[in-house]
């Protein structure tokens, strides 16, 4: 790498491809400005959607490719190729007698009492799954040599059964991979164009059905994964651009594209993740720690708790739960993710009438193509974005910022052949039965997530970001008791702005077993080191000088004999200085703020871990920035529109303001109506905001 | 709080918050777990009891027979030590089979729980624990063998330990370690749940859980009610052998149905013999509530309010309602039989709801032994699920839990604690019985000794000589088989495994539902090529198929 641009004189440029729009922002650091664009998706070839937007906002602001810093980018593609079973043939090898095991996985009912239960379907079917003979013991040690000759005969049925993709998940390789790294060595030289999946580098975590489901879901999505960030890759550097490219994990954290493309499954929560963190550092902005990040879009409605500024994770991620989003119903994936549920349908979500002769919306969307009825692409179904639309809380003139028309009278016209016209009510009616049935539907949903983490959901501030979000906000805040909102600027590409806004950040793991009396801590410590200096490459080369960057070392620690760790901050002096003292105490501080009491026993450190990241960047400065110019006025309204509110059960004119016009202190009253290009923010008539001076408003229902 | 206040939104939020707190309090207790059998199998449960001893809320991954247990180990522990004299911070033990859950390897325990000083709840949790001392086998004459048992007492008095429980486990165990972090992560269990029971009595506004559970209960209490008041009175009655110990032994059920109330009957059930295999009444009535709940009201929340109009007996000193100092040992190997049995009875009255006999009662295996790396001893437990019976709605699920709920435990995991490798865990072919639906598949898995110094290995497993029936002309799942290096073994017995010694099982395929001849061609076929039928049963069974 010959130069790097260094923090903050450049720009960075952030893009969150959804199922519905593609996002992209361009944070100029010197000048603290940032532009945003929202394009159509393009499913064919999702890459193109993004050379266009990232093409069109450098041109838009005369910015060279090759002076951007970093290019992060986040996405759903992972997500709704396993949700909608979209990947490619995959097959599964695994040691001799071990194929059912995907399919036995664990072998408990995850509803106790339902005698109908349904168990997901494992991706790779029972013919697709082959053996090989070789075993490796529990310590790693080879019991029986591996049959290589086997592979020649299990080649040729997965060609002959059109397998592309295939996942190897043979007993122990987290301990010993030799074994996979020969089953895939030999199949390069056999079959060269099938994508290889091993499990020890997946997940390499010991438990075989949840390290084999991992891996498979990997082999599932990884051929047209790569083919995307392959196009993508060379299109930025046709376009000229030079660092890196980067993706954000579904913890939030960052990886270059060569990993990303290898291991596409840790980034299955990748878009949503960086939501979760927009919102948080929104939170932070206005003093808030405790929020429901509401995140709707075209295709899907998400929410994520944080508390104490920090998102929910989990340890149980799973994906295409098959039943009422129960635990236990899912693909299990070994991946450290955010913990960000979905609630339901996105504005893109169809709306008709069901068996009971009631609304339904969802779950299924329209999606980009036809996409709703208002796009004027062909779809005829009535979806959210068209009800929104013939209540007036968007306008068909400025959606976008007016870059996409949208056609209000065939809006009408759908909603009123499938619902209107059945149900004999008219149009407005039937449109505000579309919005209020998909609020209460996330309302509920989403105040059954907060209480089943045993959390209390209206002492959370709600924080609503996609293009739908601000929408439906302040109805969905009212329905769950919620009664203060922060609503930022940007709301509709919150997600790329959240890419931009987190530190660039590497985390590297190593397992490491040792009991704590008994650390070879010479060793430790040059592998600390080891994994410090990689980490530092790969910080520099997004584009970080060296002096911003830090360093943070930790230890999965637990007590001899348990099986679950707990995340235990160690300092580098106190590795580098053999300071067991040290770590034992700061494990048992550890473990009493997770437990409550401590035991007299030996710990034991199961794995090490290192995060090596960049500056939080700058970004409340560059939002306050943007303030400073609007600053203590209330700015007329832009224009007046009829808009439908339930109280009023009719059109009431309301007053239109431009998002962007106003400055910290203004106040406005609902009714209102507050436009920016990517997301219109709907004040009912019983709320009212102000900005602060981080220019979020901060909506609060009357009291 | 009035009961005006208590609006049904309100009422749903609440409830639906308790919930959640009993997982994630469950969640605290696996994740501070030493044993694999808690933190692996799930073999626990944890809920939530009122001051009366009603129990509100469960865990989801709770042990059926232990959610029914809890509530009449409550009722003992009471009586012995009534409310008055509990404290703040603390914890009551015990074990004891007609106490608890029908052995002595289940610990309950009982803490409760005060709010602004008052008694506002009990949290009940329950655990297995693979070693209790004494010499638990298949021929043991009476309990008093089958390991140590711990009376009620408190193991912790305000917040302080009592050394002397702890010193007799110590003494009496041969893992104590193990089994007691797995009691002191109870304790971290029990320390978050009055935390966060805490929280919602005081965001709620709420002094205590009286009027909260009282709706509760009479909200579940009502449906089942309005449930069997729909179903036809009568006496429906089923009766069929078991594979037993020297000789085949008999459970008889009679379910009679009279307007709102359910009364369970197992007379004409065999005596209690002097083997390991009897039930206690607790244990009987636990897996009866639990399979009516299944069958007439899965959808309404479990609690206490579920079983009001339900009686379960057994006529005292028989198999299923066994009396001291029976042997009670592998008790699920006759009280497993109530499900079915009561499936078996009520499937004149409710055809489209009943499901065939799964591959159960559970499987599992005992290893004890001696480590390779430093010579010190081990006894591991592993289990292994049956097919599931078919259902009304489609197939049974291959290799799943019921009526119990113990998930398998991962073969890496075992491996690294046993000097023991598994050879084998796989589907086996023609194991389910065909039907229109067709039974779950069983598993086959092997073990060989890899250690130097003989392995004791302790079995008792059923459905060898009767396979799972299959249900109104379904076909019958096959029996299981227990093999040591090919050779057939006992199903209850203790072998010695020399070093290289392969031991084999299988468990039993599910039952069928209703006659093979409904069964669509094309699901045939998918079975044929997922290679789980061979061509020979699908034509000796289907006939020609063709494809």
């Amino acid at each position: 790498m010959e130069t790097w641009v260094a923090e903050p004189t450049g720009y960075r440029v952030g893009v969150d491809i959804g199922g519905t729009f593609t996002d992209v922002v361009l944070w100029d650091l010197a000048d603290a400005r940032i532009a945003t664009t929202k394009l159509l998706t393009t499913p064919d070839d999702p890459s193109r959607a993004v050379m266009d937007g990232i093409r069109r906002i450098l041109e838009a602001n005369a910015i060279r490719p090759g002076d951007v810093g970093a290019v992060i980018h986040g996405t759903t593609l992972v997500a709704n190729a396993l949700i909608e079973r979209k990947g490619v043939p995959t097959g599964l090898i695994t040691t001799r007698g071990f194929r059912d095991v995907l399919e036995i996985g664990r072998e408990w009912r995850y509803d106790l009492f339902n005698l109908e239960i349904e168990m997901p379907t494992p991706i790779a079917a029972r013919p697709h799954r082959y053996e090989i003979t070789e075993r490796t013991g529990p310590d790693g040690a080879i019991l029986t040599e591996i049959e290589i000759h086997e592979l020649d005969a299990i080649a040729e049925r997965l060609r002959a059964d059109g397998i592309r993709s295939v996942a190897v998940c043979l007993l122990h390789a987290y301990r010993n991979p030799a074994h996979e790294i020969a089953v895939r060595a030999r199949l390069g030289e056999i079959a060269p164009d099938l994508s290889v999946s091993l499990s020890s580098e997946v997940s390499p975590e010991i438990g075989e059905y949840e390290r084999s489901s991992t891996t498979v879901a990997n082999a599932y999505v990884h051929p047209t994964f790569k083919t995307y960030v392959d196009q993508l890759v060379a299109g930025l550097a046709e376009t000229g651009f030079r660092n890196d490219l980067l993706l954000i994990l579904s913890d939030g954290r960052t990886v270059r594209q060569d990993t990303a493309t290898l291991f596409p499954i840790r980034l299955v929560q990748s878009g949503p993740a960086a939501g979760a963190q927009a919102a948080s550092i929104y939170g932070a902005i206005s003093n808030e720690a405790d929020l429901l990040c509401f995140d709707m879009g075209g295709t899907t409605a998400k929410a994520c708790l944080i508390e104490g500024g920090e998102p929910e994770r989990t340890a149980n991620f799973e994906v295409a739960r098959v039943f009422r989003f129960a635990e236990g119903s899912g693909l299990p994936l070994q991946i450290p993710a955010i913990d960000m549920i979905e609630i339901g349908a996105g504005g893109g979500s169809i709306a008709r009438i069901d068996r009971r002769g009631l609304i339904q919306v969802g779950p299924d969307s329209s999606g980009s193509d036809p996409g709703p009825a208002c796009y004027g692409l062909g779809g005829d179904q009535p979806t959210v974005t068209d009800a929104d639309l013939v209540l007036g809380y968007l306008d068909p003139d400025n959606f976008l910022g007016g870059k996409m028309p949208l056609d209000l009278a065939a809006a009408r016209a759908a909603i009123r052949a499938s619902l209107a016209e059945p149900l004999g009510i008219d149009v407005a009616q039937a449109a505000w039965g579309i919005h209020e049935t998909v609020t209460a539907n996330m309302a509920q949903a989403a105040t059954v997530h907060a209480i089943e983490k045993g959390l209390n959901a209206d002492k959370f501030r709600l924080v609503p970001i996609g293009g739908a979000g601000p929408v439906h906000a302040c109805a969905m805040a009212r329905k769950m008791g919620i009664d203060r909102l922060v609503c930022p600027l940007g709301a509709g590409v919150a997600s790329a702005i959240g890419m931009l806004g987190s530190p660039i950040s590497f985390a590297l793991a190593r397992a490491d077993m040792a009991r704590l009396d008994s650390v070879a801590w010479p060793r430790v410590a040059e592998m600390i080191h080891e994994l410090i200096a990689r980490g530092r490459e790969l910080v520099a080369h997004a584009g970080v000088p060296d002096g911003e960057i830090t360093v943070s070392t930790a230890a999965m620690m637990r007590y001899v004999g348990q099986g679950y760790e707990v995340d235990v901050p160690v300092a580098l002096s106190a590795i580098e200085g053999a300071r067991e003292d040290a770590v034992a105490e700061a494990f048992t501080a550890a473990y009493r703020k997770r437990f409550g009491r401590s035991e007299a026993m030996a710990p034991e450190i199961t794995t090490w871990r290192v995060v090596v990241s960049g500056p939080r960047p700058p970004l409340p400065a560059t939002l306050r920035n943007g303030a400073s110019a609007a600053a203590g006025a209330t700015p007329a309204p832009r224009t007046v529109r009829p808009v439908w509110f339930a109280m009023s059960a009719q059109f009431v004119d309301t007053p239109v303001f431009a998002r962007r016009a106003i400055g910290p202190g203004a106040a406005i009253r609902g009714p209102a109506v507050l436009e920016e290009d990517e997301s219109t923010l709907i004040l009912p008539p019983d709320f009212s905001a102000v900005a602060d001076d981080g220019l979020n408003l901060i909506v609060s229902r009357n009291a | 709080m009035s009961a005006a206040a208590l609006d049904p939104i309100r009422l749903g939020l609440i409830w639906q918050r308790l919930n959640g707190i009993v997982d994630q309090v469950s969640e605290t207790f696996i994740r501070a777990a030493f044993s694999t059998v808690v933190r692996e199998n799930y073999d626990m449960a944890f809920s939530l009891l009122d001051v009366q001893g009603r129990q509100f809320v469960q865990s989801k991954r709770s042990i059926p027979s232990f959610i029914g247990t809890l509530p009449r180990t409550l009722a003992a522990v009471l009586e012995k030590i009534p409310a008055e004299s509990l404290h703040p911070g603390d914890v009551i033990i015990t074990n004891d089979a007609w106490i608890g859950t029908g052995h002595l390897n289940d610990i309950s325990m009982i803490c409760p729980i005060f709010h602004d000083d008052r008694l506002v709840a009990f949290a009940g949790s329950t655990a297995h624990t693979v070693d209790i001392g004494g010499a638990p086998s298949p021929t043991a004459q009476d309990c008093y063998e089958e390991g140590l048992c711990i009376p009620i007492c408190k193991i912790v008095e305000r917040g302080v330990e009592n050394q002397l429980v702890i010193d007799f486990l110590t003494e009496n165990l041969r893992a104590p370690a193990e089994t007691l972090g797995d009691i002191r992560a109870q304790f971290a269990a029990f320390h978050d749940c009055r935390h966060k029971l805490g929280a919602v009595l005081r965001e709620e506004g709420l002094a205590d859980l009286e009027d909260i559970v009282a709706e509760i209960i009479a909200r579940s209490a009502k449906s089942m009610r309005a449930v069997i008041a729909g179903l036809p009175d009568g006496r429906y009655s089923d009766e069929f052998q078991v594979d037993g110990f020297e000789t085949p032994l008999t459970i008889r059920c009679t379910v009679t149905i009279a307007g709102e109330a359910i009364d369970v009957d197992f007379a004409g059930t065999s005596a209690q013999i002097a083997r390991p295999i009897n039930s206690v009444l607790n244990y009987t009535q636990a897996y009866s509530c639990f399979a009516l709940k299944c069958l007439l009201d899965p959808e309404a929340p479990n609690n206490s309010g579920s079983f009001e109009t339900i009686t379960v007996r057994a006529p005292e000193g028989s198999l299923l309602n066994a009396a001291r100092p029976a042997p009670v040992w592998g008790r699920h190997l006759s009280g497993h039989y109530a499900p079915p049995a009561i499936f078996g009875a009520l499937s004149a009255v409710l055809p489209e709801r009943v499901i065939a006999e799964s591959g159960s009662p559970l499987w599992n295996v005992y290893f004890k032994g001696v480590q390779e790396t430093d010579g010190s001893g081990f006894v591991k437990m592993f289990f292994m699920n049956g097919g599931h019976g078919a259902r009304p709605g489609g197939d049974g699920p291959g290799c799943l839990s019921f009526p119990s709920n113990v998930s398998n435990q991962p073969i890496e995991m075992f491996e690294n604690q046993a000097p023991l490798l598994v050879t084998e865990k796989c589907f086996v072919p023609d194991s389910a019985g065909e039907g229109r639906f067709r039974g779950g598949d069983a598993q086959r898995i092997s073990f060989r000794s890899l250690a130097s110094a003989p392995v004791t290995m302790t079995i008792r497993h059923e459905r060898i000589t009767y396979p799972p029936r299959g249900l109104l002309g379904g076909q019958n799942g096959a029996p299981g088989r227990d093999l040591v290096n090919g050779e057939p073994i006992p199903a209850k017995s203790r072998t010695l495994l020399e070093t290289g010694d392969v031991a084999t099982f299988q468990t039993p395929g599910g039952g069928g539902l209703s006659p093979p001849e409904g069964r669509a061609r094309e699901a045939v076929l998918r079975d044929l090529d997922r290679g789980l039928l061979t061509a020979e049963k699908a034509r000796r069974v289907y006939g020609d198929v063709g494809g």
